[in-house]
């Protein structure tokens, strides 16, 4: 596998959470993206509390391994000292925890920044790109958790800038969708298929309450606007969809929810 | 003539960047009591002068949930409206307005906006009521062509969202005739 990308994790996620492999090879790994590189940490996060650590043999490309390094995963037995500047500097936003509602104004400010400082968005992306996050971040304390049963929901974000575009991912290893919806009446029992068609095309959310719900289809529907790349992943199921089309896919289960969105720079700047 | 007293309410004061429902949720609390703090025909005009960002989560946490007691009775014949120097900073409002099958008058600079959930039916008849600044619904049925009953129940719509305001001016049979009056020029 040379692509650890949106379009490969799936693969690695079926090798350790389906296969069991206790081993995994990205030495010949040559571009990993945000989305990815959040799955991966949340893969290694759960085996690690399993108590069954998975051996990683990292990539060999040093501009792969600098990137990681820099974006916060722990590149084991790495020949890399820590990041230098110059790549902390092309690094857009390392991993960030996303952990309570009180905090999340700081992290959005944090992202506003780091984006801020590299481009000069137009007012109306700048203030939409803010927006998303802020809805998308407090989904983690919102959502990720509202059955109170998991001990460490691990709520994370990321972004990258490319040539062509600019990548967000959140993520969180929580009760997925499926499991929050469960707690509203009339919508319990849903597969996680089920749940993204209400979730996108009903606009539900757990919360009986005619004004909750309907953010991710408002930001889906934003990013179909854009020509954007969207994707969102809950246990067994991940919407997909890019300028050509999309549909709900079968992917192998992993807990939480993760979504990522690449959005053309074109359309920002 | 009703005498209106008007108060501002500044969402810029919470931060420029806004946010979280547990952001909203404390703003709310501000406005209510600005709102309990005014005379039952008072107005409350929501600026959103100085704000760089407004998520619709916390738009709904703010507006949304006012309104709605608002449109019950809850806070008399008070009256909301919102105040934008550029109308895209309400798109969020809107939508959660949308949503919540409310609507709310929207001031720009140069003009007013009906945002929320609305038809044409009801921007036309409030347009004529905020032209006309104080008229019946028998003067609006006849210049908007409608029959009688059309007029007024559209005229209860926009009474019930508090868009406009009605007294009674006496009775006709066993219906209530009522006065009607643009909010915007009390």
């Amino acid at each position: 596998m040379d692509q650890l990308t949106i379009e490969t994790i799936d693969q690695i996620i079926e090798w350790i959470m389906v296969a069991k492999l206790d081993r995994l090879d990205l030495k010949s790994v040559r571009f990993a993206d945000p989305y990815a590189l959040l799955l991966l940490h949340l893969l290694i996060l759960n085996r690690e509390e399993l108590g069954n650590p998975i051996d990683i043999s990292w990539p060999q490309t040093p501009k792969v391994n600098r990137w990681m390094n820099a974006m916060g995963i722990a590149v084991n037995g790495s020949s890399m000292d820590a990041p230098s500047l110059r790549d902390l500097e092309s690094t857009l936003q390392p991993i960030t925890r996303i952990e309570n509602e009180s905090g999340i104004g700081s992290v959005v400010d944090g992202f506003h920044h780091r984006l801020a400082d590299r481009y000069p968005l137009t007012e109306s992306s700048r203030r939409a790109l803010i927006a998303v996050m802020i809805e998308l971040f407090q989904n983690i304390p919102h959502h990720s958790d509202a059955t109170g049963t998991v001990a460490d929901p691990h709520g994370i974000a990321a972004m990258q800038d490319y040539e062509d575009s600019i990548f967000l991912a959140v993520a969180d290893k929580g009760i997925g969708l499926s499991a929050s919806l469960g707690l509203r009446d009339g919508y319990g029992g849903l597969s996680d298929a089920g749940a993204l068609d209400v979730v996108f095309h009903q606009g539900v959310s757990r919360f009986d309450d005619p004004g909750r719900g309907g953010e991710l289809q408002r930001i889906a529907d934003l990013v179909r606007s854009w020509d954007g790349v969207f994707a969102l992943r809950t246990g067994r199921a991940l919407y997909y969809f890019d300028s050509r089309g999309g549909d709900v896919y079968d992917v192998p289960a992993f807990p939480g929810v993760q979504l990522g969105l690449r959005l053309p720079r074109r359309v920002l700047i | 003539m009703v005498i209106m007293q008007i108060e501002q309410f500044r969402i810029a004061q919470f931060g420029p960047r806004l946010g979280t429902r547990m952001e909203g949720e404390q703003a709310r609390e501000q406005l209510i009591a600005l709102l309990r703090s005014l005379p039952d025909t008072g107005q409350v005009r929501i600026s959103l002068e100085g704000i760089d960002v407004l998520s619709t989560s916390f738009a709904d946490e703010l507006i949304g949930k006012t309104l709605h007691p608002l449109t019950i009775g809850e806070f008399g014949e008070r009256t909301m409206i919102l105040e934008t120097p550029a109308l895209d900073l309400a798109d969020g409002i809107d939508a959660k307005l949308t949503q919540r099958q409310l609507a709310m008058l929207c001031l720009t600079k140069d003009s007013w906006h009906l945002i929320g959930a609305q038809t044409s039916a009801m921007t036309e008849t409030l347009g004529l009521i905020i032209e006309k600044g104080t008229t019946t619904a028998k003067e609006l049925a006849g210049e908007l062509g409608l029959q009688m009953n059309a007029c007024v129940n559209r005229v209860a719509r926009l009474a019930k969202l508090h868009l406009i305001r009605r007294e009674q001016i006496g009775m006709s049979g066993p219906q209530a005739i009522y006065s009607l009056h643009s909010i915007l020029t009390d």
